[in-house]
C-alpha cells in the first residue's frame, strides 16, 4: 500500500519538472532528422552550383560546422526549455523555444500509453513517454525523456486512472496484482522470424533506412568488382557470350539478387520484432518488440475494429499467418509504419496460435469455421471489360495493320490477366452471422477480414445501371479502422447486409469505442 | 454483458428499399445548372478572348483549332448539363428513426446511411452562392474519417438547421458522451 501511495504521490507533484539530460541526445537526432529532411531540397540548388562548390571544396568545413553548432544549440535550448508536469490528474508539457507549446492532457482523455527506447537511451536506462488521445482530443504528447522506472510508474498511474473513471464501482486492484495479472498470449523465435522475413517482404525496413548512401553503395560494389577482375561491361556484352550464356547469366544473377533480398528482409524481421511479446493486461493488448529501437504498443480491446488474417503464397505453402489487430486509423498518421499504433502484427503465427489470438480478441467469432458464399461469377466479366478490353482494343486499332505480332501479344496479355481476375474471382466470399461480418479476398494469397457489425459506422449500397438489370450490387461498410467494400453480391443479399447492419448498430447500446 | 443470441426474422428489419425518401430544394438543381453554364460560358470566353487578341503572340497552328476547340468546349457543356440535370433529379435523402440515407447516382447509384448513434459531429456548409440562394450543405462526421463524410447538399437553410438540431438533440448520440 505505501508503494502504491508513494507512486500516486510521484504523479501528483505541483512543481514543474525537467527531463533527464539524454534529451539532448534525442533533440538532436529531431535536428538532424530535419536537416536530413530538408536537404533533400537544396540539392538541385547544390547541383546547380556543384562547380564552384568543387572549386571551393574548403567551404563544407564551415557549412558542416555552423550546421552542428545550430543543432547543437537547438537540442541544449530545447532541453532547457521543456518542462513537464503531472499534477492534479494532468500531463501538463511545456515547451519550444521561440514558438511556445503548452499541452494539457487530462489523465482522463489519455487512451494509450506507449513506451519507446531509442538505443542511445538505453545506456541511461530512459524512455519516451508516448501519450495517446486515439483522436477524440485534439492533442498528442510526448514526454521525451524519462528514467525507465518513473516512466512505468507514469504510465501504470495514468492507465490506471483512465480504468477508475471506466469502472468506479470495481475495487481497485493493487499495482502488483496488475503486474501479475499480465498474461503473455504470444511469443515469437528467430525462427519464427526467419520465416516471416523470407514470406514477406521486410526490405524496406532496411532500404528505407539506407535510401541516402545508395549511390555511394552502388559505386563502392561497382570498384570492388572490377578491383576483383570483373568487368561488368564486359559481362553483359552480347557479342562475346551466346545467348544461353547471357540468360543463364541473367537467372543466376537473379537468384543471386532474390537470396540477397531474403537476407536483407530478414534482418528487417529480426530488426523489427526481436523478442515479440502480445500480452494482455486486463482489457488491454501490448505488443512490446524490436531489436535496436524498442517499441511497445497496447491497445484497448474496445478499441479493436477488425481483425485481418493475412497469407500470402509464401505464407500459404508454410502454413503461416500474419494476424493484424486493427484499431481506429483517423487520429495521427505515424511516420515510421511499424510504430503505428493503429494496429498490432503478430508475425507468421500457425493456425493454432492465430485462432488462440482471434478468439480471445473476438469470443464467439466463427472465423476458423464459416463457410464463404461466392461472389457474382459477373465480376469476372466487369473485370475483363475494365482491364483488358479497352487496352487490347488500342493496341489492335493502334498498330496490328503495321504488326501482327501484336495480336498475340494481346492474346497472351488477354489470357494471362484473364486468369489473374478468375484468381481474384475465387478468392472473394463473404459471411455473415449474428455478431461478425466476415470478408476473404486476396489474389495468390488469401486475406480474411472479420469484424464486429455493432462496430459499422456507415454503411454504402453502391449498384451501377447493368448491375440494376442483372439484380446486383456492392457494399461498403465503413469501420473506424478503414472502409471495405464486397463487390458483386446479389441486390436482395446487399441489401439483407445493410438491414442488417443499421439494426444491429442501431439496438446495440454498446460502443463502438 | 451476458451472451444472447436471438433469432432474427429477417423480414422484420426494417428494410433500406422502403425509405420514404424526401427531395432536395427545388432551387439545388436550377442552381447547379447556372453554376456549370457560367463556367462553361467563362471557358469559352477565354479561348474567344485568346484568339483574337493582339497582344500575346500565339503559333498560327492554334488558331486552325478555334472553332473546333470552341465546338469541344460546347458539346461537353451540354452533356455535362443534362448529366447535371438528371442526377441532380434524382438525388434525395431519407431520415428514419435511427438513421440517416442519401441516395445519388444516375448510372450508379449509391445509398449512404449513417447510424445516429455513431454521429461524431455536424456541421452545415454555406459557400456564397448557397447563401445568396438560401440553401444549405449538411455534413455529418463519423469515426469512418474525413473520406467518408456523410453530406446531403441541396437543402433549404432553415431545413438543414432542423435536421442538425434533430440529430444534436437525438438519444442516441445523447448517451454517447
Amino acid at each position: 500500500m505505501t508503494k502504491m501511495a508513494h507512486d500516486s504521490t510521484l504523479t501528483d507533484q505541483p512543481q514543474w519538472q525537467k527531463l533527464s539530460p539524454i534529451a539532448i541526445a534525442y533533440f538532436a537526432a529531431k535536428g538532424i532528422k530535419v536537416v536530413a529532411n530538408n536537404i533533400l531540397y537544396l540539392i538541385p540548388a547544390l547541383a546547380f552550383s556543384y562547380s564552384s562548390i568543387a572549386q571551393n571544396s574548403q567551404i563544407w568545413i564551415p557549412a558542416i560546422l555552423v550546421l552542428l553548432s545550430l543543432i547543437t544549440t537547438f537540442s541544449v535550448l530545447s532541453y532547457i526549455f521543456y518542462q513537464y508536469r503531472l499534477f492534479n490528474q494532468q500531463v501538463e508539457i511545456r515547451s519550444g523555444i521561440l514558438f511556445k507549446k503548452y499541452v494539457n492532457l487530462p489523465f482522463s482523455k489519455i487512451q494509450n500509453v506507449t513506451l519507446e527506447q531509442p538505443f542511445y537511451y538505453r545506456l541511461l536506462d530512459c524512455c519516451c513517454v508516448e501519450l495517446d488521445t486515439a483522436g477524440s482530443f485534439k492533442q498528442e504528447a510526448k514526454i521525451v525523456a524519462l528514467p525507465l522506472s518513473y516512466a512505468e510508474i507514469v504510465k501504470r498511474e495514468i492507465l490506471k486512472y483512465a480504468q477508475d473513471t471506466q469502472n468506479n464501482n470495481e475495487t481497485e486492484p493493487s499495482i502488483d496484482a496488475i503486474d501479475s495479472a499480465e498474461k503473455v498470449i504470444n511469443t515469437r523465435s528467430i525462427n519464427d522470424l526467419i520465416i516471416h522475413g523470407i514470406t514477406n517482404n521486410r526490405v524496406w525496413i532496411i532500404v528505407g533506412a539506407m535510401a541516402p548512401f545508395y549511390e555511394t553503395l552502388l559505386d563502392k560494389v561497382v570498384s570492388v568488382l572490377e578491383s576483383a577482375g570483373i568487368d561488368l561491361k564486359q559481362l553483359f556484352d552480347s557479342q562475346t557470350h551466346a545467348l544461353w550464356q547471357m540468360i543463364l547469366l541473367g537467372i543466376s544473377i537473379l537468384v543471386l539478387v532474390m537470396f540477397c533480398m531474403a537476407l536483407i528482409s530478414v534482418a528487417g524481421s529480426i530488426a523489427v520484432f526481436y523478442r515479440f511479446t502480445l500480452s494482455k493486461l486486463d482489457d488491454r493488448y501490448i505488443r512490446r518488440s524490436g531489436l535496436i529501437t524498442l517499441q511497445e504498443v497496447s491497445m484497448r480491446l474496445s478499441r479493436l475494429q477488425l481483425v485481418v488474417k493475412k497469407q500470402d503464397w509464401l505464407d500459404l505453402l508454410l502454413k503461416r499467418i500474419n494476424l493484424e489487430l486493427r484499431q481506429n486509423n483517423s487520429g495521427v498518421v505515424h511516420q515510421n509504419e511499424m510504430a503505428n499504433s493503429n494496429k498490432i502484427v503478430v508475425p507468421s503465427v500457425n493456425s493454432a496460435q492465430c485462432e488462440e489470438i482471434v478468439n480471445d480478441a473476438l469470443p464467439t467469432n466463427q472465423l476458423a469455421s464459416i463457410s464463404f458464399s461466392p461472389i457474382s461469377k459477373r465480376f469476372i466479366l466487369r473485370q475483363i471489360i475494365v482491364l483488358i478490353a479497352p487496352i487490347c482494343l488500342l493496341c489492335l486499332g493502334l498498330f496490328y495493320l503495321r504488326q501482327a505480332d501484336t495480336l498475340l501479344l494481346c492474346i497472351v496479355y488477354s489470357a494471362l490477366a484473364s486468369s489473374l481476375i478468375y484468381c481474384r474471382w475465387r478468392r472473394w466470399g463473404f459471411a455473415i452471422d449474428d455478431e461478425f461480418i466476415y470478408i476473404r479476398k486476396g489474389l495468390f494469397g488469401v486475406d480474411y477480414y472479420c469484424f464486429p457489425i455493432y462496430k459499422v459506422q456507415q454503411t454504402e449500397f453502391m449498384q451501377s445501371a447493368l448491375m440494376k438489370a442483372r439484380h446486383l450490387a456492392s457494399v461498403k461498410m465503413i469501420l473506424a479502422s478503414g472502409p471495405l467494400t464486397l463487390p458483386f453480391v446479389p441486390e436482395n443479399i446487399a441489401i439483407q447486409f445493410i438491414d442488417r447492419t443499421l439494426f444491429k448498430v442501431e439496438s446495440d447500446q454498446r460502443s463502438w469505442m | 454483458m451476458a451472451f444472447t443470441n436471438h433469432n432474427i426474422r429477417l423480414d422484420e428489419l426494417p428494410r433500406l428499399n422502403t425509405l420514404s425518401m424526401q427531395s432536395l430544394s427545388e432551387k439545388y438543381r436550377p442552381i447547379n445548372l447556372l453554376i456549370t453554364a457560367t463556367i462553361i460560358g467563362i471557358l469559352l470566353a477565354i479561348v474567344t478572348i485568346a484568339h483574337f487578341q493582339t497582344m500575346i503572340a500565339i503559333p498560327a497552328h492554334l488558331h486552325d483549332y478555334y472553332p473546333f476547340g470552341m465546338l469541344v468546349i460546347a458539346i461537353v457543356g451540354v452533356l455535362m448539363m443534362t448529366h447535371g440535370y438528371f442526377s441532380d433529379g434524382v438525388k434525395c435523402y431519407a431520415v428514419r428513426e435511427h438513421d440517416i440515407s442519401f441516395s445519388s447516382g444516375l448510372f450508379f447509384r449509391k445509398i449512404v446511411s449513417q447510424p445516429i448513434t455513431r454521429i461524431q459531429h455536424v456541421e452545415i456548409k454555406r459557400g456564397p452562392i448557397e447563401r445568396a440562394a438560401n440553401l444549405a450543405t449538411l455534413q455529418v462526421f463519423s469515426a469512418g474519417g474525413i473520406m467518408h463524410t456523410f453530406e446531403i447538399p441541396g437543402l433549404e437553410h432553415q431545413v438543414a438547421l432542423d435536421l442538425r438540431q434533430f440529430l444534436l438533440t437525438h438519444k442516441d448520440l445523447q448517451k454517447n458522451d
